[in-house]
């Protein structure tokens, strides 16, 4: 009797693996109007998530054939879960990407065919707007989720209480550097917040950039198939201010960087710092977190080499959402972030958290009813977007950096606690970066 | 039915009857597993360390043989990443087994809360690899966290932990030590086994606490040691999540575990290749360790028939 039961138990098992495998063929051979599931991903703070999960909820109400399956992480975690999924060729549908995803091009359905076909509406989207998230060859990545840039948020009492002049658009890193000092003597806390994720490409490789002629050197070279400059000791100032702040602690060390895992608790907005670096995006959220403890941030450029030299800075696509070469439903996807980009209505809850709406119609919409956080960021974006660029930039990150940066931080936290010279620092971190296009 | 149809069913039913079928049925979802979780990854991991595989990209990796080994060593992280592993095994397995011995001793008195305390001591090794409490840690040795808020509190410098390179592994070594709940376990299991008589003579000879401790309870417990040395080595030859979640491997490398730098070039910097070359390594080391042990053991482990 048992055995029977047994078999019986072991051969329903198998029917209902068989009938698993049916459904399965079944969904991609039936028509239009039938029920598909998008998956979709992305990284960002408490604010994003909310509002994301909020605009999927408006998208499944309007388009009842679609269900949305959503996940949300921080920087870091995405990509080790998209890495996963790359390597089991399961990616998500719709998901997000930066300067970075030269190292996902083998995952990613270009839009240019949806564009031409009319599923993505680009009519309220200039071309060059497109163009930002093509790349060299014209393919279209994705649609960008807005314009960005890079800044230095601070806190405008901390500087008054510190007797430090207030950032003026040419200031220069030793002003930089001087007016975390001044806080740090003043108040006892951070002068400057910790330099984390951005601090490279906003920092380090920024500072290469704002030297000689505007667009003279970059970090790597605008094909990414090697550096942009020769000496490595156009780095040696950068690094040993870098490490004289944190030595001094007027800038956090490694230990308190890694209290701060998302901008919603860098030490600005904890009240523990007088600035922090922002991609200018997130600016809004922490203004009005600073607001509401009546404390007034204001936004700052990214201090320069030299006043009169070149800003570095350029106005850039903040992230992407990308069509997955995975996805089943790969129109249903593209119709999503044409809507996720073109729809009054689902931006006015975004808010322009991913970055200034590259929509002119949403874009008037948003200005219209801006708050004071966004206010500031739009200004200090038309700021930016005024001073010279290069006629050609690449904001792009080869693949491989994520080790480069990794690299880079601990040589100056090596520097910091003097084990090594910021000489040295300097031709390590040109040494990590070239090895990239050596393998 | 025709014949075959029978003699099949036949066949069948025999083999449903066979004394073994059960137990090869109940076996199968383990066997399973391990082939296909545990024995085709390590297989593969084994051919992946000779090429320069990466999950990023698609087709077949290129074979280059032992390169991956030999870049080992002139990679100065990874070299800093031994030391760091070894130190941390070093201090924290004999802490930890001597924390574990000595309370599974306070325990063996006969009263009726020793099963309470049992449970109580056991609930750090339980929840002790989790995510929560990892960051519960952190916060705990964070600059304005507990601890320096005791110290500040007892007129002592606040203590930078984790922002110290020198420092800041002992708070992940602490964190190990604090999960000694399963050592203790076998140890009070050990303790039960040593028989009531050897006591009773001892004491009738003299010896005092201490004595009786050294000359019985260590010998009689020296298997126990060996078997709680060795797993407790391997799993702190493992060590990740602490070392991941609460300093990320900094602050210069000064917590870079190995199993954390395998996980950053396999996962973050896309060398899987390479990183399946350290995991091979580290496989070397580990074995020469446990070797080692086993080896020594003949010379402080007692068994009945000695």
């Amino acid at each position: 009797m048992k055995k029977k039961l047994l078999a019986v138990g072991l051969s329903a098992l198998m029917m209902m693996s068989m009938a698993a495998c049916d459904t399965g063929n079944g969904k991609q051979s039936s028509g239009d109007e039938e029920q598909i599931t998008l998956r979709m991903a992305w990284w960002g703070s408490q604010t994003r998530h909310d509002r994301t999960v909020q605009v999927i909820e408006m998208y499944e109400k309007e388009h009842p054939n679609v269900k949305i399956e959503y996940e949300f992480f921080s920087f870091d975690d995405y990509f080790t879960k998209l890495k996963t999924l790359v390597a089991s060729d399961n990616v998500w549908d719709v998901f997000q990407l930066g300067g970075n995803f030269p190292e996902y091009m083998d995952k990613i359905e270009f839009l240019n065919s949806y564009i031409d076909s009319g599923i993505v509406d680009h009519s309220k989207i200039s071309d060059a707007y497109l163009k930002i998230t093509q790349d060299t060859e014209g393919n279209q990545i994705g649609l960008s989720n807005g314009l960005n840039t890079y800044g230095i948020a601070y806190d405008v009492d901390m500087f008054k209480a510190a007797g430090v002049p207030t950032p003026t658009e040419n200031w220069t890193w030793d002003d930089f550097a001087n007016a975390a000092r001044k806080i740090k003597a003043a108040t006892g806390h951070y002068g400057s917040s910790g330099f984390t994720s951005s601090e490279f490409i906003a920092g380090c490789s920024t500072y290469v950039a704002q030297q000689g002629a505007v667009g003279e050197y970059g970090f790597f070279n605008l094909e990414l198939t090697g550096m942009g400059f020769k000496d490595p000791q156009m780095l040696t100032p950068y690094i040993q201010m870098r490490a004289d702040l944190i030595k001094e602690g007027a800038s956090p060390d490694a230990g308190a960087e890694m209290e701060i895992t998302n901008i919603e608790n860098d030490f600005l907005v904890t009240g523990e710092a007088g600035m922090t670096w922002v991609a200018v995006n997130q600016f809004p959220t922490i203004y009005d977190v600073c607001a509401q403890e009546g404390r007034t941030l204001a936004l700052a450029t990214v201090p320069r080499y030299k006043a009169d030299g070149p800003a570095g800075t350029v106005i850039m696509s903040s992230q992407m959402l990308c069509v997955s070469k995975d996805s089943k439903h790969k129109e249903e996807a593209a119709k999503f972030i044409s809507w996720f980009q073109n729809s009054v209505d689902c931006n006015n809850v975004l808010q322009g958290e991913r970055g200034i709406p590259i929509n002119s119609d949403v874009l008037a919409a948003l200005q219209q009813n801006a708050t004071e956080g966004q206010k500031l960021m739009y200004n200090y974006v038309d700021l930016v977007g005024s001073f010279p660029t290069p006629e050609k930039i690449n904001v792009l990150s080869p693949a491989g950096q994520d080790q480069v940066v990794d690299q880079y931080r601990n040589f100056v936290q090596q520097v910091a606690t003097g084990s090594i010279t910021a000489k040295e620092a300097a031709q390590k971190t040109y040494d990590a970066a070239q090895a990239i296009f050596s393998k | 039915m025709d014949k075959s149809a029978l003699s099949l069913k036949v066949d069948s039913q025999k083999f449903l009857h066979r004394n073994e079928f059960v137990g090869h049925v109940f076996a199968a979802p383990f066997v399973f597993g391990f082939i296909c979780f545990s024995l085709i990854p390590i297989l593969t991991s084994l051919y992946y360390s000779l090429t320069n595989y990466s999950m990023m990209t698609k087709g077949q990796p290129d074979f280059i043989g032992i390169k991956n080994y030999l870049n080992l060593f002139q990679d100065e992280i990874f070299v800093k990443s031994i030391g760091v592993t070894l130190k941390y095994v070093f201090i924290s397995v004999p802490l930890k087994l001597a924390f574990a011995l000595f309370v599974a001793y306070l325990l063996t008195r006969k009263s009726r809360l020793v099963t309470l305390y049992r449970s109580l001591y056991y609930i750090p090794s339980l929840v002790g690899g989790s995510v929560a409490v990892t960051l519960v840690w952190k916060q705990l040795f964070a600059r304005k966290g507990l601890f320096n808020a005791l110290m500040v509190n007892l007129g002592l410098d606040a203590i930078n932990w984790f922002g110290d390179k020198n420092l800041a592994l002992y708070p992940l070594v602490l964190m190990s030590v604090w999960q000694f709940g399963s050592s203790m376990i076998i140890f009070a299991a050990g303790l039960k086994e040593i028989p009531e008589s050897y006591y009773e003579a001892a004491r009738i000879d003299g010896g005092n606490g201490l004595q009786i401790f050294l000359r019985i309870t260590l010998p009689c417990l020296s298997p126990i040691i060996l078997y709680n040395l060795i797993m407790q080595t391997i799993s702190a030859f493992m060590a990740f999540t602490q070392a991941y979640i609460i300093t990320g491997g900094g602050p210069d490398n000064g917590t870079m575990m190995y199993a954390l730098y395998v996980y950053l070039h396999a996962i973050k910097y896309g060398n899987m290749g390479y990183a399946c070359a350290m995991s091979w390594f580290m496989l070397v080391i580990m074995s020469i360790i446990t070797l080692i042990i086993f080896k020594t053991s003949k010379a402080w482990v007692f068994t009945e028939a000695d």
